[in-house]
């Protein structure tokens, strides 16, 4: 029983994680209606300003890194992205890989290609027994902000002149754009939000693994994508229940698995979307994309 | 044959010549180099190969994938096992059964089989993953890829592991290399001028204008899909008997912006693209990765070794290309549609299609008076919205309906339902007998439903008689077959002369026509026409109806003609049904609707006197 609970605090706490991934993901896509792949080397970069500024306490370096993932989303939206804006889904998918490439690179050649140890808080990987349950501090961490991230983001939409101008956005950006919504704004904030999420998620897996590399975007934003595409692209509420869901599967098979299958379990788990796919083509909560314009 | 071809003599020539001709003169320039330099250009012909599967399906359908480099991989691997020594296979992979490991096949038959399984797993691969949505497409195949990996990446008794395998033997030399590239040129080409691969372009041009045509999308990815699984395989499996190691990364996600690099800055659409995409950037990568490994640049600047500098190259040239020439450099275009290689040859005055011969070459037009398309007690609502209530309506073969009716009265929807876009809540459309309610809009038009839609929807980069011939090619028509169709069709609407123009450079008003051209070649017996006049001037508005009458006569199909503009309808429609509001007002002769006291409250209103005289 207690292993139940355990495993199962475990696996909404990897689910947490995912879900702020996918929620910075779909966050964009709902005003841009791009799939932006460099989200996954915001959350790098914002990883790397930990290891660079290791000297500051690890408090302080924690909002440094959250003012990098905003300003380099913010930087690489007006640089790269807004050119094809009006640019197909398809051409804005392949212009964020060339950003994810370049960023990705420029980090390799400038500090390391290799992964670099990042020292954390002794605290955060101590753990606290409830009953007959021991829970990492972190998960607490993961699950609390994610609560209150998302807190702060139905806030944010809902009772806000700034949130009601993205929705309508999301809803159809030419018609709010019409109607006075500025658009370079919208986008802008969008991505520093996003920005900002990606960086939570780059501090959380320092805490979690205790180092950065350059290519430690690549699986989480692969994890975003498939989130959100099972929960129904662009909608929150299914990037968030995506995102769980992803993240309880990984989490428990990591524990129910047979051993022999523990080093496929990346590979059941990027399996098991496709299989939802196959029975709801526009994902769990059915997305709109894809109905007929007629 | 009519003298009507879809391009001239000296373009396909040129298109086929060109890129081979330029692989021969890489191949050249290889083999006379050092060995390292045949290895590196042996290697660029590789890519190629795997490029052109790319190609394949990307170029044509429009649709990202990110997972054909696990076809690659795959390839790759068996034909590693293939090759493998027995003596080295049962160190490197004991797993592996021992009538594969004991296998120790030449390179011809192993890069074939190698090929065959990887265009097998496309194949097994794309059936689920074909279903998904267009955008679900380029993600759902970026997570096959990571399964890829993966899989090779953990499976040490078969794979070797994340260490993968070494001492594989290097068959592959730069003649080799080149032919194999050179017929992936010839397959891609061929695929791509293929009925299935104009169907598939149709699909990338306009989706829901190609399903209304009769086009199973999923069904054209898919083959498309298998077919550069088949390239990838085979490109995978020549650069391992190159490189003669193997490893999991290698056909992974560095090697994916490489190759997407390749595709795109050539333009993907092309499948000449694609052959100078392959090389030049094969070539800048070496440059760069000479860069990488420190270099002394003009004996000024030296630069130390910097790993992943050639990246950041790629990526940067990735990124320019997007955003200022997405089209690539060849636009698009194959080499004997680019006008700065037809203006090598002697300028021959052009002359268009001529019309003699073509009449001759009419294809009979079939003729059924029989069966009938109905719609009984039809309702729908959105969210609560009744669009639809119960309506009824018949279209026989020979006849043209008028539906009429003011904005919001549920023509569109009406439509939409008949044609299979749209599933009613109650209610059922019967074709010919038969109940087709909720059937997917292609499998109508395949039994005999064309439609056009209120916006023109072109495929802008087809050519008219291209455009006009994958309608008859969606309903399975052949390709030689579907061009003597849509000839006949664009001679009879009077657009003979804008055969091989591209349909995205008509005027919006031959556009409209253009459509219904279009739907005209699926050979329908009912053709249902969305607001065909909405934006015609007074001039082209009475060619329109000349050119229905036409179309009536010759065709023999049943038109439904939706319009609010009464005037078009009471000139053309001996029969008229008035809609408002989701139910049926009247139906009857134009004389009896229009003198019908709840029409005229209801619909005409006021305006009565001004719609009558229009």
């Amino acid at each position: 029983m207690a292993d139940l609970i355990q495993n199962l605090i475990d696996a909404l706490a990897l689910g947490s994680l995912y879900a702020l991934i996918a929620l910075g993901i779909t966050l964009v896509y709902t005003v841009m209606g791009m799939m932006n792949f460099a989200h996954g080397e915001f959350i790098m970069l914002a990883a790397y300003a930990l290891y660079v500024f290791a000297g500051l306490p690890f408090a302080a370096a924690v909002p440094v890194a959250l003012l990098t993932g905003v300003l380099i989303a913010v930087l690489v939206e007006r640089v790269a992205f807004r050119p094809v804006r009006s640019a197909d889904l398809s051409a804005q998918l392949v212009t964020s890989l060339a950003v994810a490439t370049i960023l990705q690179n420029t980090v390799s050649v400038a500090v390391n290609a290799r992964a670099q140890s990042v020292r954390t808080p002794a605290a955060i990987s101590e753990s606290t027994t409830l009953g007959s349950v021991s829970v990492p501090n972190l998960e607490f961490v993961t699950v609390g902000l994610t609560a209150i991230v998302l807190g702060g983001l139905g806030w944010l939409l809902y009772r806000t002149r700034t949130g009601l101008a993205m929705r309508a956005a999301a809803e159809d950006f030419e018609m709010a754009r019409l109607l006075g919504v500025r658009a370079d704004r919208v986008i802008a904030i969008a991505f520093a939000i996003s920005g900002a999420l990606a960086a939570a998620v780059g501090v959380l897996i320092v805490l979690q693994t205790g180092q950065v590399s350059p290519t430690m975007g690549l699986t989480p934003v692969l994890i975003g994508f498939v989130a959100v595409v099972i929960g129904g692209f662009g909608r929150m509420v299914g990037a968030v229940a995506g995102g769980l869901l992803l993240g309880a599967l990984s989490s428990l098979l990591g524990v129910y698995l047979p051993d022999g299958l523990v080093p496929f379990r990346d590979a059941i788990v990027f399996t098991f979307p496709v299989l939802i796919l196959i029975f709801r083509p526009h994902g769990l909560l059915g997305g709109e994309i894809g109905r007929a314009r007629v | 044959m009519s003298g009507v071809r879809f391009r001239s003599r000296a373009s396909l020539a040129a298109s086929l010549l060109v890129p081979l001709a330029l692989i021969a003169i890489v191949v050249g320039v290889g083999a006379g180099g050092t060995t390292s330099f045949q290895g590196t250009v042996t290697l660029i012909l590789c890519n190629l190969v795997i490029v052109l599967g790319l190609q394949v399906f990307v170029g044509n359908s429009g649709v990202y994938s990110f997972g054909q480099l696990g076809f690659a991989t795959a390839g790759a691997y068996v034909a590693a096992f293939l090759t493998l020594p027995a003596a080295f296979a049962l160190l490197q992979t004991p797993g592996l059964p021992h009538f594969i490991a004991d296998a120790d096949l030449g390179p011809l038959v192993s890069t074939l089989i190698a090929a065959a399984a990887s265009g097998l797993l496309a194949l097994v691969v794309g059936l689920p993953l074909m279903r998904t949505s267009t955008l679900a497409i380029p993600i759902s195949t970026f997570a096959f890829l990571l399964v890829v990996y993966n899989v090779v990446a953990n499976w040490d008794r078969v794979t070797g592991g994340s260490g993968g395998l070494v001492s594989i033997p290097a068959t592959t030399s730069v003649e080799s290399a080149g032919i194999w590239a050179g017929a992936a040129v010839l397959l891609a080409l061929a695929f791509k001028w293929s009925a299935s691969g104009y169907r598939l372009q149709a699909t990338r041009e306009d989706e829901v204008a190609a399903r209304s045509l009769g086009i199973n999308v999923m069904r054209e990815r898919l083959i498309a899909f298998a077919i550069s699984g088949v390239l990838c395989g085979a490109g995978g499996a020549l650069a391992v008997h190159q490189s003669s190691v193997l490893n999991p990364t290698t056909f992974y996600f560095a090697a994916t912006v490489t190759t997407m690099t390749m595709l795109v800055i050539g333009g993907a659409r092309s499948v000449f693209g694609a052959v100078i995409g392959a090389i030049a950037i094969g070539m800048v990568n070496e440059v760069l990765r000479g860069v990488e490994n420190g270099a002394n640049l003009l004996g000024v600047i030296s630069i130390g070794a910097a790993p992943g500098l050639a990246a950041i190259g790629l990526g940067l040239i990735l990124l320019a290309t997007m955003v200022a020439m997405p089209s690539g450099l060849t636009g698009g275009q194959e080499a004997g549609e680019l006008r700065w290689i037809c203006r090598l040859r002697p300028a021959k005055p052009t002359t268009s299609p001529s019309t003699r011969g073509v009449l001759a070459d009419r294809v009979p037009v079939e003729r059924s008076a029989e069966g009938a398309l109905r719609a009984a007690g039809i309702s729908l609502a959105f969210s609560g919205l009744h669009v639809l209530r119960g309506i009824d309506l018949d279209l026989h073969p020979g006849e043209a309906l008028g539906l009429v009716g003011p904005n919001g009265a549920g023509k569109t929807t009406l439509v939409n339902v008949l044609s299979g876009f749209q599933r009613p809540d109650a209610g059922a459309v019967v074709l010919d007998g038969a109940d087709v309610t909720g059937r997917s809009p292609a499998r109508l038009a395949r039994h005999g439903l064309a439609r056009t839609f209120q916006a023109a929807l072109p495929f802008p980069q087809l050519s008219c008689l291209e455009s006009v011939a994958v309608g008859a090619m969606a309903v399975g028509t052949g390709r030689r077959t579907a061009v003597a169709v849509a000839t006949d069709v664009l001679d009879r609407l009077n657009l003979l002369g804008q055969a091989r123009r591209p349909a995205g450079s008509l005027p919006p008003g031959s556009q409209r026509l253009l459509g219904v051209a279009r739907a005209l070649a699926t050979r329908p017996r009912y053709l249902l026409l969305d607001e065909p006049a909405a934006g015609l001037n007074e001039v082209e508005r009475e060619e329109l109806i000349a050119i229905l009458r036409k179309v009536l006569r010759d065709f023999g199909c049943g038109v439904l003609l939706i319009e609010h503009d009464m005037g078009m309808v009471m000139e053309f429609c001996p029969r008229v049904q008035v809609l408002d509001d989701g139910i049926t007002l009247r139906t009857g002769t134009p004389e009896e609707v229009q003198a019908d006291p709840a029409v005229i409250e209801a619909y005409l209103g006021s305006s009565y006197p001004t719609a009558v005289n229009a």
